[in-house]
């Protein structure tokens, strides 16, 4: 398989309190985003963060990974829906952690029933790169169901 | 305690279906389009988990860096951070690159290097990456 680099970079003005940087995707210009430490601590309503770029990596990964699962099995999805919130927490004596994602997916898969969409899951959550990279330090929970019940 | 949110449609196969980062919980951004060719290929405009994952890392190092600098007594004025992320697909994420160029007066290039050591080893999106294989850093003043 092909490596593939995928870049960022981010300007930051000023001191980590006052200061704002903004992101970019160098590789794609795909995104190009504000962030300032206080929407990392609380959220500020257009304003991202590094946990928000995190739960949109995660979501992402896990999505792909998903699919690939259900069409392994014979049983492709039409449409997935994910979900992911990632919790950063104090811990004590060792800072600011990122202790937690939690993934949320629906999805319509016409031939899937609800323990082989519940294996599906499990797998995928195996095979993403992210759930595992993430597993190491932090608690990674899958949950799921099938829209419109199994068949 | 912080939470922050994202969520992601993908409508058919892996391979010919399509994916869309439709909303994140601060409304910065989305949708982004993104596709299994876009990730494993040539990005073609396209985002992907690998470079939303070099975003939040060089962000998260650059506000440490920040901090770090600041409580030291010697802050920075301009801090530009690259960060670039290796993924080969069936293993995973190989390779994380920091790279840094710090405008910071009164600070010699050494120290400089050495907060920015500290910021790597410390900030929350590295310590939550640590299983990378390598994660290399490059840092000095503009």
């Amino acid at each position: 398989m092909p490596r593939i680099v995928r870049e960022a970079e981010i300007d930051w003005e000023g001191t980590t309190a006052r200061g704002s940087g903004v992101v970019r995707a160098v590789s794609t210009g795909a995104f190009e985003l504000p962030s300032t430490i206080a929407s990392r601590v609380d959220l500020v309503e257009g304003k991202t963060s590094p946990e928000e770029l995190l739960a949109a990596a995660h979501a992402t990964c896990f999505v792909t990974s998903l699919g690939s699962e259900l069409a392994r099995v014979g049983t492709p999805p039409e449409r997935m829906s994910v979900h992911c919130t990632i919790t950063m927490d104090e811990v004590e004596g060792d800072g600011h952690r990122i202790v937690g994602s939690a993934i949320s997916a629906t999805a319509v898969v016409p031939d899937a029933d609800d323990a082989s969409f519940a294996q599906a899951l499990a797998d995928a959550h195996a095979g993403c790169p992210f759930s595992a990279l993430i597993g190491a330090s932090a608690t990674v929970t899958v949950e799921g169901s099938l829209e419109g019940g199994s068949a | 305690m912080t939470e922050r949110t994202a969520h992601v449609n993908w409508t058919g196969s892996l391979l010919e279906g399509r994916g869309t980062i439709d909303r994140v919980g601060s409304g910065a951004f989305g949708p982004l389009d993104v596709t299994w060719a876009s990730r494993a290929e040539e990005p073609e405009g396209l985002t992907s988990p690998e470079e939303l994952i070099a975003a939040a890392h060089a962000s998260c190092f650059s506000m440490a860096l920040s901090s770090g600098l600041a409580k030291a007594g010697t802050p920075a004025e301009r801090l530009e951070t690259t960060a670039t992320v290796t993924f080969v697909p069936g293993t995973g994420i190989t390779k994380i690159a920091l790279g840094v160029r710090g405008e910071v007066p009164e600070l010699d290039e050494a120290a400089f290097r050495e907060y920015a050591e500290a910021a790597k080893a410390g900030c929350p999106v590295s310590k939550a990456l640590a299983g990378v294989p390598e994660i290399t850093l490059d840092a000095a003043l503009a």
